[in-house]
């Protein structure tokens, strides 16, 4: 039978580079010196100074994780924390330094802003450059800004959740963030208020041997809902960069939250990245996650169901090719009653690259009644990939349904028989058994991403059958 | 109280999910006394059985990772070398009781091409079919996995080497008492079409750590390992099995069912490995646990981990309570509940009784099995 060949994903509009120009870039390594800088230059008030000093000893304190993916080549003296591009954020694409302009057009946000987004975030390096959103939105109270001025502006509503959801000790990566962390969004939406298109927030990382670790705080209150769009890309270089970013997500009762994650980052980095979701009663929170970049992806988001009635579904593909080491799953803790989770998993692997579906269930013991479905499927196209399913089951209640089911394996040989058998040729029905292995992910990707996504996905088939 | 960390996965996961090993706190004798109370026996006599068997030193892949004891202190070694073709039995069986209780066992079973076999390996706490002052019931007979008047000790490793075309039965029945502790290896070799099937009853022990690698070398070499399980009270059991497919077409097939009552916990972690060049291996792995109680918790492991990719693997695992359409429908033909969960657990556990041959085995796990679900 004749391989089918599934091309790598094409990443030429991502790895063009611009000039390192910077406005001002930290020295590489990790210090309290550094961290001091690091808050003194982004004019922090004390009580966030204190919190990265303090994460900065916990990060000291913390062992490198004994599991997963190795994490040897990182080296945190050769990585700058800190770059600030060269302008202030702007409110207009025009006021955007033409360099950093451009970028952002050839990923085509700004079009994509102009024609279904309700509002949009872009980060360089460490510091959000732009940030708009639809009038209307602003007048029902919706807040989107980036998280230096939420701390600035919004002080309290950052104080009671900043790292609360993500406590800095979750694990050595968490604490790093905190301590240097930089950029990223913060969304609050009020009650009942619901958001009919989405929220976009990218993050593009160009200085080499750098790290980008921008920080998500979105909150839904009761009853709102608000579908938001995280994507994120690097050129490649020949040194390791690092993400480290950190996801907080607070989700009142009866209040909907999705949130899409498309991850195309270099081939150079590594992304160590961690969210979390708190769900209020007969709340849900969706988690669409497209994993295609990165040299490693230690990537598992986590939901955790706090509110009687509360759901939540997970979706995900990744696809690791050459050089990559794609780590990923997803957590869930079920902490009330009738609380249900659905996950669904699939991965591709080839060209030696490697995907890892690794997983958490917990049901606690006041959980009754509660429900849990988790399906993953791997899809191996070569013999020199690797593609491994770790989930972890952890019942702690009679009165649950939970059922895990697994599978991997190549392209059926008996299924494209079958469509043979149909007068379709093998080609298509090759191309036709990988699109539908990925169309229960891709439906649920934003459809700028999904038409992407499929056009990736292009076979190309070599040789004859025999 | 030492903790000794005993059955590890071959494969890390993050250490806050707690199921990278078991953190073992029974306490491990220093010195390990003899043993007699085993009898060996036969149908056809044909098989070479050695007791006293001077084995050499061993190394395992995967293990319980108590083997030191083992190769230092075993009181019990013998060798079965099987060279029937008959599935006629082969029975050891090791009762504890207050002069024998502690038992380190090294037995290797070693299958010559083309032979059949049918061994059984019991573990029990001896029964002693009187009333006792301990006995919680005094209408009742005692029951060896119940009656627990004292502590025993085991830890074994039981090695299989199925050569070419050998078909190999292995029944391992566990029915210790619920004080003692039970920590038992499974190490085996499955060479070309060879068949291996392990059936594992763990029904004994206030903590049972139960490691089985299979390594599955040969072309089609088959494995099918059947294991149920039953925890009552506190008590803990621990498996961790890991099947590794070098051979073309090899089999693997892992079926894991088991009930929870009271405060028990069961780990089950299950890794099927195929390695590169298992070209059309074949793995599958299920494990079911019914929950009987809301205090009774289930972790579970599932792994399928793949470096081929002409192969087809596939696992599943479920957990929660007896389905409650399943419970009223038998108790609309006049059972009471606990008769209801008795019977589905007795239906789950059905495909492995009905693969032991032995009338008087199969009576006596489904009498231990009943006075468990009391």
């Amino acid at each position: 039978m004749a391989k089918t060949q599934l091309e790598e994903i094409n990443r030429n509009i991502y790895d063009f580079k611009n000039k390192d120009d910077y406005d001002y870039k930290i020295k590489k390594g990790l210090t309290r010196e550094i961290v001091e800088e690091i808050s003194k230059q982004k004019n922090d008030p004390d009580w966030m100074r204190e919190i990265r000093l303090k994460a900065l000893e916990i990060y000291n304190q913390l062992e490198m994780p004994t599991w997963g993916p190795d994490l040897s080549e990182l080296n945190m003296d050769e990585i700058a924390t800190y770059v600030r591009p060269k302008g202030k954020m702007a409110s207009s694409w025009e006021d955007v330094p033409e360099e950093i302009r451009n970028t952002f057009d050839k990923l085509g946000i700004p079009d994509s802003e102009k024609t279904s987004l309700a509002g949009v975030g872009a980060q360089y390096d460490s510091e959000v450059v732009y940030h708009s959103m639809k009038e209307d939105l602003i007048k029902q109270g919706v807040i989107y800004t980036d998280m230096e001025t939420a701390v600035r502006e919004y002080p309290e509503i950052v104080k009671k959740y900043f790292m609360k959801c993500v406590p800095i000790n979750d694990h050595k990566f968490v604490a790093l963030h905190a301590a240097v962390w930089s950029g990223g969004s913060f969304v609050y939406v009020p009650k009942g208020v619901k958001l009919d298109i989405p929220l976009q927030s990218y993050f593009r990382l160009n200085s080499p041997e750098s790290g980008q670790f921008e920080h998500t705080l979105i909150i839904v209150e009761e009853g709102a809902s608000l579908h938001f769009i995280e994507g994120c890309s690097a050129p490649k270089y020949n040194k390791v960069n690092l993400h480290a970013g950190c996801v907080e997500l607070y989700v009142g009762d009866n209040a909907y939250l999705r949130y899409s994650t498309i991850e195309n980052w270099s081939k150079n980095m590594m992304n160590l990245n961690t969210k979390k979701a708190i769900v209020g009663k007969n709340a849900q929170v969706d988690w669409v996650s497209g994993s295609f970049g990165s040299h490693i992806s230690m990537l598992y988001p986590m939901s955790i169901l706090n509110g009687e009635g509360a759901k939540t579904e997970y979706t995900g593909i990744s696809f690791a090719g050459k050089d990559q080491n794609l780590d990923t799953g997803f957590k869930v803790i079920h902490n009330a009653p009738n609380t249900s989770s659905v996950v669904n998993s699939k991965s591709i692997s080839k060209n030696g690259g490697k995907c890892t579906y690794r997983s958490l269930v917990r049901i606690m013991e006041n959980a009754k009644n509660s429900k849990s479905s988790v399906s993953c499927e791997s899809l191996m196209l070569d013999d020199f990939s690797i593609s491994d399913t770790i989930p972890t089951n952890d019942i702690r209640t009679d009165e649950v349904e939970f059922s895990h089911e697994a599978s991997i394996g190549k392209i059926s040989e008996k299924t494209i028989f079958y469509l043979m058998s149909r007068g379709i040729s093998e080609e298509d029905a090759k191309a036709m058994i990988v699109r539908g292995f990925a169309y229960p992910i891709s439906k649920e990707l934003p459809v700028e991403y999904a038409v992407e996504m499929n056009n990736l996905i292009n076979l190309e088939l070599e040789g004859a059958i025999g | 109280m030492e903790k000794v960390k005993l059955n590890q996965t071959p494969v890390r996961t993050c250490r806050n999910f707690k199921i990278n090993n078991i953190d073992f706190t029974d306490k491990i004798p220093s010195r390990i006394p003899d043993f007699h109370n085993v009898k060996i026996a036969q149908e056809t006599g044909k098989d070479e059985i050695i007791t006293d068997y001077e084995f050499d030193n061993f190394e395992v892949k995967f293990g319980s990772g108590l083997e030191d004891q083992i190769k230092e202190q075993a009181n019990q070694k013998i060798k079965i070398d099987v060279k029937s073709k008959t599935d006629k039995e082969i029975k050891v069986e090791f009762d504890f009781d207050e002069e024998n209780l502690k038992l380190v066992d090294y037995i290797e079973i070693v299958a010559e091409e083309n032979t059949t076999s049918n061994i059984y390996i019991i573990y029990r706490n001896k029964l002693c079919n009187e009333v006792q002052d301990h006995c919680d019931d005094p209408s009742q007979r005692c029951s060896g996995v119940q009656c627990a008047p004292y502590k025993a000790y085991h830890n074994g490793l039981i090695r299989i080497v199925a050569n070419n075309n050998s078909k190999v039965v292995v029944n391992i029945i566990n029915l210790m008492n619920k004080e003692s502790s039970n920590i038992l290896g499974v190490d085996s070799k499955i060479e070309d079409s060879a068949k291996l099937k392990l059936n594992i009853v763990d029904f004994g022990a206030k903590t049972s750590v139960t490691n089985v690698y299979s390594n599955l070398a040969g072309k089609e070499a088959n494995n099918l390992i059947n294991s149920i399980y039953l925890g009552t009270d506190k008590e803990v059991i621990d498996m961790n099995y890991i099947a590794e497919c070098f051979g073309e077409k090899s089999n693997i097939n892992i079926d894991v069912q088991g009930a929870l009552k009271d405060e028990a916990v069961k780990h089950f972690k299950g890794t099927i490995d195929f390695k590169k060049g298992c070209k059309k291996a074949t793995g599958n792995e299920a494990e079911n646990c019914m929950l009987l109680s809301d205090k009774a918790k289930s972790l579970a492991l599932p792994m399928l981990l793949c470096s081929e990719e002409d192969v087809e693997g596939n696992h599943s695992a479920s957990s929660g309570k007896a389905d409650n359409k399943e419970i009223f429908y038998i108790m609309s033909r006049g059972f009471d509940k606990k008769s209801a969960e008795k019977l589905l657990v007795r239906a789950k556990f059905n495909s492995l009784l009905e693969g032991i041959s032995n009338q008087e085995m199969k009576q006596e796990i489904s009498y231990e099995m009943d006075q468990k679900l009391d």
